[in-house]
């Protein structure tokens, strides 16, 4: 039986890990699982602690680990703290065991942060049958601008695994892009998720707020990115997002000043912020073409 | 029948009549033991017994307007009663054997009976006659009923005929004649001989033979010409009559034993038949099958009854009467926002916009779905896929799951329709529904392939689920209430509430009502109880306001419940309805018939209420002040939550608000209501609650008014109010109290005036006391001279010093004395208008805001017709910029179109500067602007443009370990086309004309020039990058940029005078007055405009330039001559035409045309050369050219523009 389907053991955590709840998974022990299905229990357990900031503590206890899923696990630790070694110790793990699925999995998002989408793309397309594989492939289509594509990769994905949430998120994801009814019906699968006390956390209540933002709906998304800031106030897409949504609904100036100085500390190098940068110096070197003669 | 829904049941002996009250909820049942008992089959009660007959009574009959009923029975008596006076008025004799059936006839005084005599006979029970008899049969006659409209009898015969009666002769005799003739006098006596032999007054029309046994029952088709009949052939029998011929059309067989009585359905084409083999049958009309048999253990039936209005039934066997309904008349119905979808009686599925109030025609037809006759019971929708979920209780209970067409387009069959077995069933999710099924209490979780995914038992044995919020259900048990949670298949809370039969969320989710027969329960949405209601009536339906408020309805009334349990009634009902949503004053609701319906409320008292509860007191007193919330039940119920003084505020009834005054210790009001009502047992109670609060003052009127001497002259003692204690003596004197001028005396220590007083009572050894205890040797002599004893009669016992009176120390009676302190509630602070920001001013002065925007929108069209004749004289230059090739030319950049950005497609798809700034792509965008409007000063748009970029951008988390997931804002939301989607423009024309713009008029009234300059310098700049929909936008955007122009430069010019006027200098005088009159030339609101030119004539007059103040004052009377203003205008030209010079010479000449150059503030006379500024228009002396404009600080006066764009298409 498919561990991850809907009577599978794993699928609590596996669905915890992909909402975001890294603290419910940590709490879990692998060892009340079936033997077949521990070690993916356990990977998921360390990419929890990954996620939560413990990747130095991870990548030490994994030290001389032999399976090739925890060496990826470890490598995949001292990447995200910025180990430079760690991306070539990937590649060559990938090079030796590219059809174990951790692997295929860590080693597409390094891959891709490495900025070798393609390469990330031809080890991820290897998976049988795994579902967070088809999801890294949607999202890498995704920021290729290849919607098209992406939108193939989940048609396919729901003949055979329709309804799961990886599917379910990665259809919202590429509705984003396509817009028009999809955006409601990306709405409504955060809004499920948002709304379930299992399932509702602040990444489940920003993708509500932002499919409404969407559509249009800002007090609603106002309300919804409330809630996740309370839930967690350094949540940074909450808070990027509540920027946008500031401008949107005519609010004070002062008012996004504040989301975006917590930005800052929260996520020094969020995209939003980056990108502003970048935009702002670009603004001035295109001002600076024109030449205004300033009268007296 | 599983559909059948008693609705009250009695135990008694066999009965065999039966009949209802037309309007309220009463039967009366006569029974073979000789009783008849009238009921309340609503409440279950019995309310009264009739015991005169001797023997079974067959038949009875209320009558339709009168507070009467007939019976008969087998004493050959037939009673009328007054059930108002609870006795028989009066009894019919002449059947010579049992009387089978009575009944009135439905306009004229008469009773139709028949009888084992074989007869029928008419009774007039106004003069108490028998008017008629009928004979033919020749047996038995067991039921004879008069047609609901036509002049027929219709009767049925042992003898096993029925047989149809023309009455109309008797009518004819009976109406008399107001006028009677001879001749009509010797017709009507012929007539009556006639009747000796010939009866013409009731002659048989038709005999109708097919039963092979004896008939029992029969009666009319209420509106058509059919009439059923039983027999103890154990056949019902439908016969259909013209004018000349009456045939038998069908035989409905079905019924093992006889078959004792049958109807019509009143509404539906339905028949109803009762037997002796304890069965009710319903058969159809139409196609005389059965639909339905109801059958009953041991009880044979005997007589069956409709309701004339409303879908009961009854009927009456061995051991009593049952009250059926054959349906549920609720409408299966499910609301999401604002539509209603809901279950036509024609079974097709409808939907209503509330917003518009509009019913779309029928989407789907429900024909198919369970058995005829038998409407859905629930209907469950699902909005993301557009499905509902039906269920009917059909075959023992069966779902459907149907998918909706996008538009209404009749009622067809739905296509691609899902089916199986289960009572209740619910959508759960997006793409999950659960499915109940009671006989073996599984709950099945399905997906929209109809294919189960999970299926387990219910924890305890439950009747019905409800939706229980995302992922639960809420599954009601008959004791209790469960969360259930789906995923984990756990209980998550449980409350004993007894037969929940419904389930309503509040639109915010958070709150669910739970109704019982006869309770409402609210709980939270973790199934806490919040509150819980009892009703006697059955409650029907509810509905949430918006405020958390819930309305529910029950039989006959709609009411309210807030969150904390308080109710009341908010209006009563004619018929039963079911509320679906409540919107301000209007409640929408679905009526028995499945036709949406607005009821008009009056939502006061709970939005009162609600308001109170939340003190939130500015709404309170807008209720207070716009509505007449009077009535006993509101002050009751602000006394009761201990609020008397808001009480105070509704109560025009003197005794109640004194009363209240009281309660809350107002004593103004108390006082005035005292005066007003002006009797001593009020005056009494006033006394003490100000004695209570030490305001001896109104006690002191209280005791006047009172006339308590007594009390008075003890107040003015305590008070240490001397001089009227004096004056109370001089009354008690006048009076010839003498005890009360003791007493005064006393308190005023009065030594003198008491011995007089003691003499003058002839008290010599009183006064002797007195006298001698203060030393008064002299007067103590002149005693006992005056009475003549001697010192020796008095027998003096040994006393000290003579009291001193207490001499008081602080005048208290100069103030009052603060016993009891009276806080004032906040609410009446902000009835007096002290707490800020709650008085009714704001709205006032918000009404005037809108005033405004008016006029600001009439003006504004003014400016059209201005600003395009000068477009039309703008010089377009040489350059010839043609700017849909330059977009052309972005459209051919990119070719394929997938795998470009969705930013590169918004500048690909767009000619306007705004969509390319949101793309990023701020080369592009500026040399946009650069070409449209000449600008080239970039720095003050830099805020715009990155608000504009971050605007269109949205992030969130996907996978984890990746960066979070950028998507794009676009403003055509619907669109999903590539090659027409754009991107979402901050702050659109609506925000910068309700927001921005309002907020600098504000500026400019309240005087804060540079804030003024600044917000619409801002809305220059907004509207630089701006996108709208259409042409008519566009107009409307252009006149925003020419208001903004003209007050920028009126700022501008005001600011420069006021700096000139800081300076102080004697040179800046001609400056200032020149500027104040430019001033007055740009366009402004004409309250503005007003203000400009009375600071240009206040300066004048200020520098004595009385020719211009004049001028100035003309304008001002020109703009607007009423109003103070107006009358200072009207003084000033007035002083002024003594002196019509100017002292200072300015460069201003008021019959001349000229335009402001915005950079010099100097004149630009109507022909003199300049330039303009290609996006404000505003005009420079040509020496400006080239330069920024001095409004927008953006752009070039004079270069050449081909002008700002602002539709994409």
């Amino acid at each position: 039986m498919d561990p991850f389907s809907s009577e599978g053991e794993l699928l609590n955590i596996h669905n915890a890990f992909h909402q975001g709840q890294f603290s419910t998974v940590v709490s879990t022990t692998p060892e009340t699982f079936s033997p077949e299905n521990q070690t993916t229990a356990k990977v998921l357990i360390y990419r929890a602690r990954i996620a939560q900031g413990e990747a130095e503590t991870v990548a030490s206890e994994l030290e001389g680990a032999e399976e090739p899923e925890l060496k990826a696990v470890k490598a995949y630790a001292e990447y995200t703290v910025g180990n430079t070694n760690a991306a070539q110790e990937i590649e060559a793990l990938v090079e030796s065991s590219s059809d174990n699925v951790t692997v295929q999995l860590l080693g597409g998002i390094v891959l891709h942060l490495e900025g070798k989408s393609d390469e990330a793309l031809a080890l991820l397309s290897k998976h049988q049958g795994n579902l967070e594989a088809v999801a890294l492939i949607v999202q890498i289509r995704l920021t290729q601008n290849r919607t098209d594509l992406a939108t193939k990769e989940v048609q396919a994905a729901k003949k055979w695994a329709n309804d799961s949430l990886l599917v379910n998120l990665a259809e919202s994801w590429v509705g984003l892009r396509v817009g028009g009814e999809k955006y409601q019906q990306a709405y409504y699968v955060y809004e499920e998720l948002a709304q379930q006390p299992t399932s509702s956390n602040a990444r489940t209540l920003v993708g509500q707020a932002v499919t409404e933002l969407h559509l249009g709906r800002y007090p609603e998304a106002e309300s919804g990115l409330e809630q996740a800031l309370e839930k967690n106030p350094a949540d940074p897409e909450a808070l990027a997002n509540s920027i946008v949504l500031g401008i949107l609904a005519g609010k004070s100036v002062e008012e996004q000043n504040v989301h975006a100085s917590n930005l800052e500390k929260a996520a020094p190098s969020h995209p939003y912020l980056t990108d502003l940068a970048e935009k702002s110096e670009l603004f001035d070197t295109a001002a600076a073409r024109y030449t205004p003669k300033i009268g007296a | 029948m599983q559909s059948m829904l008693t609705k009250f049941e009695s135990k008694s002996s066999r009965a065999k009549g039966i009949a209802f009250h037309p309007k309220r909820p009463w039967i009366l049942v006569s029974l073979h033991s000789s009783t008849i008992q009238l009921w309340d089959y609503r409440m279950g009660t019995l309310i009264d017994r009739f015991e005169e007959h001797d023997g079974p009574v067959r038949g009875v009959d209320f009558h339709r307007t009168q507070p009467l009923f007939v019976s008969g029975g087998d004493d050959y008596k037939i009673k009328v009663w007054s059930y108002q006076t609870r006795r028989c008025l009066f009894t019919l004799n002449g059947h010579l054997d049992y009387v089978r059936t009575v009944f009135f006839h439905h306009e004229l005084p008469w009773i139709v009976s028949s009888s084992d005599d074989q007869t029928i006979r008419i009774w007039n029970w106004q003069n108490r006659q028998l008017i008629c008899t009928m004979t033919g049969h020749n047996h038995y006659t067991m039921c004879a009923q008069f047609h609901p409209k036509e002049d027929l009898i219709v009767s049925a015969s042992l003898d096993q005929s029925v047989r149809v009666w023309d009455i109309s002769g008797l009518r004819k005799k009976h109406s008399a004649p107001t006028a009677m003739t001879f001749e009509d006098q010797m017709a009507r006596q012929n007539q009556q001989q006639a009747d000796m032999f010939g009866n013409t007054d009731a002659v048989v029309k038709f005999v109708l033979e097919g039963h092979d046994r004896g008939v029992n029952w029969v009666s009319f088709h209420p509106t058509l010409p059919l009439i059923i009949s039983a027999g103890d052939d154990r056949n019902v029998k439908l016969w259909r009559m013209s004018e000349t011929k009456a045939w038998e059309v069908d035989t409905c067989r079905g019924h093992f034993q006889n078959v004792s009585a049958c109807l019509f359905h009143p509404h539906q084409d339905l028949i109803l038949s009762v037997g002796e083999d304890k069965t009710i049958r319903v058969w159809d009309l139409n196609k005389r099958t059965s639909v339905q048999s109801f059958k009953r253990e041991n009880d044979r039936f005997w007589v069956i009854a409709a309701h004339p209005e409303i879908n009961l039934f009854a009927a009456g066997h061995d051991n009593g009467v049952m009250v059926f309904k054959l349906e549920r008349e609720r409408p299966a119905y499910a609301i999401h926002q604002s539509q209603l979808f809901f279950v036509t009686k024609e079974k097709h599925i409808r939907m209503y916009d509330f917003t518009k109030g509009a019913e779309s025609l029928s989407m789907v037809s429900l024909k198919k779905v369970g058995a005829p006759w038998v409407p859905p019971r629930t209907l469950s929708y699902n909005p993301a896929e557009r499905a509902v979920l039906i269920t009917s209780p059909a075959d023992g209970g069966i779902y459907e799951l149907i998918h909706l067409p996008k538009e209404p387009a009749g009622a067809v069959e739905p296509t691609d329709s899902k089916r199986g077995a289960g009572n209740s069933a619910v959508f759960v999710a997006r793409n999950r529904f659960a499915v109940f099924t009671a006989s073996t209490q599984t709950i099945d979780i399905k997906d929209l392939s109809n294919a189960s995914t999970k299926s387990f038992k219910a924890p305890v044995p439950i009747n019905e689920i409800y939706y229980g919020g995302v992922g639960q259900l809420l599954l009601c048990a008959p004791g209790a209430v469960i969360l259930f949670d789906i995923q984990q298949r756990k209980t998550v809370a449980e409350l004993p509430v007894a037969g929940v039969k419904y389930v309503v969320w509040s639109n915010d989710g958070l709150h669910a009502a739970l109704l019982s027969k006869h309770n409402v329960t609210i709980v939270t949405k973790n199934l806490e109880q919040v509150s819980t209601l009892h009703e006697t009536i059955r409650i029907k339906s509810a509905t949430w306001d918006d405020a958390g408020v819930l309305l529910y309805s029950t039989l006959n009334h709609i009411k309210y419940t807030l969150l904390n349990g308080d109710n009341g009634i908010i209006r009563t009902l004619e018929e039963t309805v079911y509320l679906t949503r409540v919107k301000g004053r209007t409640v929408s609701c679905l009526d028995r018939q499945a036709k949406p319906r607005n009821i008009t409320i009056d939502p006061t008292e709970y939005r009162f209420k609600l308001a109170l509860i939340n003190k939130n007191y500015s709404e309170m007193l807008q209720i207070i002040k716009n509505s007449n919330l009077v009535g006993q039940s509101i002050i009751s119920y602000l006394q009761k939550k201990g609020y008397p003084e808001i009480a105070l505020q509704f109560v025009q009834d003197p005794a109640t608000k004194f009363e209240l005054a009281l309660e809350c210790g107002n004593l103004e009001v108390a006082v005035e209501m005292a005066k007003e009502l002006d009797r001593a047992k009020l005056w009494t109670r006033l006394s003490e609650e100000a004695l209570k609060q030490g305001n001896h003052q109104v006690v002191e009127m209280c005791y006047q008014k009172l006339r308590s001497f007594d009390k008075l002259s003890f107040l003015y003692l305590v008070t240490g109010d001397t001089d009227k204690l004096n004056r109370m003596a001089k009354i008690a004197a006048h009076r010839g109290d003498f005890t009360a001028q003791l007493t005064n005396s006393i308190y005023l220590g009065n030594i003198e005036q008491r011995i007089e007083l003691l003499k003058e009572l002839d008290l010599y050894p009183l006064a002797y006391v007195a006298a001698k205890a203060h030393g008064l040797t002299e007067e103590c002599e002149a005693i006992l001279e005056a009475s003549g004893m001697t010192e020796e009669d008095m027998h003096i016992p040994d006393f000290g010093a003579p009291a001193q009176i207490a001499q008081p120390l602080v005048p208290t009676y100069e103030a009052n004395l603060p016993l009891r302190t009276r806080t004032q509630t906040v609410f009446e602070k902000v009835l007096l208008g002290e707490v800020e920001g709650l008085s009714l001013e704001d709205n006032a002065a918000a009404a005037n805001g809108l005033d405004a925007e008016e006029q600001a929108g009439a003006n504004g069209l003014g400016d059209l017709e201005g600003e395009e004749e000068e477009e039309g004289g703008w010089d377009m230059g040489d350059d010839d910029l043609d700017l849909p090739e330059q977009a052309d030319d972005f459209v051919n950049v990119g070719g394929d179109i997938s795998g470009s950005s969705e930013p590169d497609l918004w500048a690909r798809n767009s000619p306007l500067a705004a969509d390319h700034v949101a793309a990023g792509s701020f080369d592009t965008a500026m040399q946009l602007l650069n070409r449209q409007i000449a600008a080239v000063n970039f720095e003050p748009l830099k805020p715009r443009f990155l608000e504009i970029y971050q605007a269109s951008r949205t992030y969130i988390q996907a996978s984890v370990g990746l960066p979070p997931l950028v998507n794009y804002v676009r403003r055509t939301v619907e669109e999903t086309d590539p090659r027409r989607v754009l991107p979402i423009i901050p702050q659109d024309l609506e925000y910068i004309k309700t927001v921005e713009l309002r907020k600098g008029f504000a500026a400019m009234k309240s005087n804060h020039l540079d804030e003024c300059v600044q917000i619409f310098r801002g809305i220059l700049h907004t509207l630089m990058l701006m996108a709208v929909s259409d042409q008519s936008e566009v107009e409307e955007a252009q006149r925003i940029i020419s208001t903004a122009t003209e007050y920028v430069l009126a700022s501008s010019m005001e600011l420069e005078r006021r700096r000139l006027e800081e300076e102080d200098s004697e040179s800046n005088v001609k400056r200032i007055l020149e500027l104040a009159a430019y001033f007055t030339k740009p366009t402004l609101e004409r309250p503005h405009r007003q203000i400009t030119l009375m600071n240009a004539m206040r300066l004048a007059v200020k520098y004595k330039n009385f020719n211009h103040a004049s001028h100035f004052a003309d304008r001002v009377l020109a703009n607007s001559n009423a109003g103070p203003n107006a009358q200072k205008a009207q003084t000033i030209k007035s002083r002024c035409a003594r002196s019509p010079t100017n002292t200072v010479d300015i460069d201003y000449d008021q019959h001349a045309e000229f335009d402001v150059c915005a950079a010099s503030f100097t004149p630009i006379y109507a022909g003199q050369p300049f330039v303009q500024d290609p996006f404000t228009g505003a005009k420079y002396h040509p020496q400006y050219r080239g330069e920024i404009c001095r409004i927008s600080q953006v752009t070039e006066i004079g270069a050449p523009a081909s002008g700002l764009r602002l539709v994409s298409s």
